[in-house]
């Protein structure tokens, strides 16, 4: 008996386990196998094969039932992930409805999720503008949260790292704000665009609107073909997953990688329950997890553990690992888990009328999704009543013309009219927000999940500054497409629900000082330091550009730092 | 909708529709999970789809089964009052059109289909937005069967493949297209 325990515990023991197989935890995965550690990949989610499990991906839009629409009553059994834009017939599959995971809002907070292996890589946005300098100083600077413990230079050969494997496009646009990487050729900006880019760089000093870096192959290397990838083909039907491997996904690449090095073991319908510290140690030595289809739970056991479940789902199971040691969570000596939770600010978008023009429009779907303006606000120094900024979205678009009104032959014949209408432009915000204590994530002391875990209670809100910086985007964008010559401008401010913007970000932030942060700048645990925090849950501030590249960098930096000290023997 | 088709055959079976009592042409014939469908309810709405999107050189409304479409999208992904509202809305239609001609609409003309139909149209010259002469519910359900008839239209399988053309893949994407006269250059 005794001897089958032994091989039982040796085969559920690895070098690594890496909790997640998303945005962060499919790099910590390839980066560790490509390092030779043999490593467990742990999913709570089921898997998504590459192209076998995208059952949409080649489906006309007349194949879909109600034609993407989604069904009534399952838009009224889940009114939190169906205020998802991305929540339609194509891509619903590939999220969490409502009840499967219950949580807890103290204040309304929309917790959108994907539970699969590649997790929201399957249908991000794409977006993927570098920090700077501007952002990682920005607390220490502006007096909010804590200093950052690493700087630009620290992370800027990570970023070149991932970006050439990932591929990104985009042009050197020779931006400090927005620092250049390591492009594949960016997609142009359309007519209407690119004037108003023009227009703004003559009219206001330090305000650039460029072509949206994004993470797709607009011309393959050879790295990406390596992969299995090959070009986008410019269908933008990128959330049903897609089988050219156009764009990055943890499925097209990171995750078939690890497992092609015959080192990774994909293990799903793994909920984690939480990270098993032992006292005697003094270090973590392996993963508690429920299966989700027969709810045994089993223990795993490894040298070091990569914590990249999504940055609440992250917060949870830290919060959840309690032990004498750690009575409050995995390395919540300072009692700041869950804490300075921050999110970004999307709440307000603009629109106008563009005249002029007509000889131009565009043919085919830009999958960059048109132009960025990288933050212009109190960069250089304050000079707002709000602190920090926003980016912006920017696009133009000119379709064809159709009159919705009447019926009968001529009302039939002209809707296969193929005359161009007006442009538009529009714009959309994005806020940074600032961590606050008051901004937190706990365990709720009585609601459990379905394994038994503790529900997540969650209580994030807005707060004057976001408000503030609301007012100033309307008026700011309003003023440039007024002076653009932009016609019947309207703005419009919502009231969407923190977590909508799908940026959630804290809780176990990064820190140089233990008794306030949770990471060092490794994103080591401070006190259990073979554990690493490597996504967004990692994070200090917010900055306004979407993060996810900034997950990526920081979890290959820090398998490298990881295996240099094991290779000291330091964990 | 197989069913329907069968308790169609049935009924020229039985006899002319003509001779068939009206009492039985108001029975259920088709379930939806959310209501059920009389066979003049469902006349009616092809009725207005056909008239909306007609047949002409090109597939219309019935050859498209667009009427299918509505029925289709109102039980599946519309809210219960905005079902509630369609049904009553389709009331005071067969009470319109009585008043208009005095018979129901699938007795009128196509001239007098168009008529009626275009009371609900902004004409050339209107301003704003369409006159509110009819009640909230009429113009729901107006509403509802002339956008669900365009969007199972410009979403049909014949509309992607033969006038706008959807393709799939390849996409492509140029940035700078260029145009003349509204038009592709």
């Amino acid at each position: 008996m005794s001897n089958l325990n032994i091989d039982s515990v040796k085969e559920r023991t690895f070098d690594a386990i890496v909790i997640g197989s998303g945005m962060s935890g499919g790099w910590a995965a390839k980066e560790l196998t490509d390092k030779g550690l043999k490593t467990l990949i742990l999913e709570r989610g089921r898997d998504v094969k590459h192209i076998k499990d995208y059952p949409t991906t080649n489906l006309y839009p007349w194949e879909f039932k109600h034609r993407g629409e989604m069904p009534m009553d399952v838009q009224e059994a889940n009114p939190i992930v169906n205020r998802c834009y991305a929540f339609k017939e194509d891509a619903a599959h590939f999220f969490v409805k409502d009840n499967e995971h219950p949580y807890v809002q103290e204040k309304p907070f929309d917790w959108i999720r994907g539970y699969q292996v590649g997790g929201k890589s399957l249908m991000w946005a794409r977006q993927t503008q570098r920090w700077s300098d501007f952002d990682f100083e920005g607390p220490a600077r502006d007096g909010f949260a804590v200093d950052w413990p690493i700087r630009y230079k620290d992370i800027a050969p990570w970023y070149s790292h991932v970006e050439l494997f990932a591929g990104i496009s985009g042009n050197k646009d020779g931006l400090a704000e927005l620092p250049d990487g390591e492009f594949l050729p960016g997609y142009p900006l359309n007519a209407v665009e690119e004037y108003f880019s023009k227009h703004v760089a003559v009219t206001y000093k330090n305000r650039h609107v460029i072509s949206a870096r994004c993470a797709h192959l607009s011309k393959p290397n050879q790295i990406h073909l390596d992969q299995g990838r090959s070009q986008c083909q410019e269908r933008t039907l990128c959330q049903r997953g897609c089988p050219f491997g156009g764009y990055f996904s943890a499925n097209a690449s990171t995750i078939p990688w690890a497992l092609k090095s015959g080192k990774a073991t994909l293990r799903p319908f793994s909920v984690v329950e939480s990270i098993i510290y032992d006292e005697k140690k003094g270090k973590a030595v392996g993963v508690r997890i429920i299966d989700s289809n027969t709810k045994q739970t089993t223990e795993y056991y490894a040298r070091i553990i990569f914590v990249n479940a999504a940055a609440l789902n992250t917060n949870l199971i830290l919060l959840n690992s309690k032990s004498n040691r750690f009575p409050n969570g995995l390395g919540n000596d300072s009692g700041v888990l869950g804490k300075y939770f921050a999110f970004h600010n999307y709440s307000a978008h603009i629109g106008a009328e563009v005249e002029g023009f007509t000889e131009w429009a565009t043919d085919g779907r830009n999958p960059a999704g048109g132009g960025y303006i990288p933050r212009f606000r109190n960069v250089y120094k304050q000079e707002t009543d709000f602190l920090r900024g926003y980016a912006c979205g920017l696009g133009a678009y000119r379709g064809y013309q159709h009159s919705h009104d009447g019926v009968g032959e001529d009302f039939k014949a002209g809707l296969s009219k193929k005359e161009y209408g007006s442009w538009y432009a529009y714009s959309h915000m994005m806020g940074e927000t600032i961590p606050k204590e008051t901004n937190f994530v706990a365990l709720d002391a009585t609601k459990k999940d379905a394994w038994g875990i503790p529900q997540l209670k969650i209580s994030v809100d807005y707060d004057d500054n976001d408000a503030k910086m609301q007012k100033d985007y309307v008026e700011q964008l309003t003023e440039m497409f007024t002076s653009a010559g932009f016609k019947n401008i309207k703005a419009e401010t919502n009231h969407q629900a923190p977590g909508l913007d799908i940026h959630e970000m804290g809780g176990a932030r990064m820190g140089n000082d233990p008794k306030t942060s949770i990471l060092n700048k490794w994103n080591q645990v401070h006190a259990c330091q073979n554990v690493f925090v490597t996504d967004g849950a990692s994070m200090t501030s917010t900055s306004c550009q979407n993060p996810s590249l900034t997950y990526m960098a920081f979890t290959a930096r820090a398998v490298d730092h990881a295996i240099s000290e094991m290779n000291k023997g330091n964990i | 909708m197989d069913r329907r088709s069968a308790l169609r055959n049935l009924a020229l079976v039985i006899g002319s529709a003509a001779l068939l009592p009206r009492c039985t042409m108001k029975m259920p014939v088709t379930h939806y999970s959310h209501f059920d469908v009389t066979m003049d309810q469902e006349s009616l709405v092809a009725d207005m789809a056909e008239t909306i999107i007609p047949k002409t050189a090109t597939p219309g409304a019935r050859d498209l089964n667009l009427d299918q479409f509505v029925w289709l999208m109102l039980n599946d992904c519309s809210k219960k009052a905005d079902q509630q509202a369609f049904f009553k809305g389709m009331g005071e239609f067969n009470d319109l059109t009585q008043k208009l001609y005095s018979k129901r609409f699938s007795e009128c003309s196509k001239d007098q289909k168009l008529a009626v139909l275009n009371t609900f149209e902004k004409k050339p010259g209107d301003k704003d937005k369409k006159d509110n002469k009819y009640s909230k519910d009429l113009q729901a359900f107006y509403g509802t069967v002339k956008g669900l008839t365009v969007f199972g239209y410009t979403e049909s399988k014949y509309f992607m493949t033969k006038e706008i053309v959807y393709e799939l893949v390849p996409g492509r994407y140029n940035a700078m297209y260029p145009v003349k006269n509204n038009v592709k250059a």
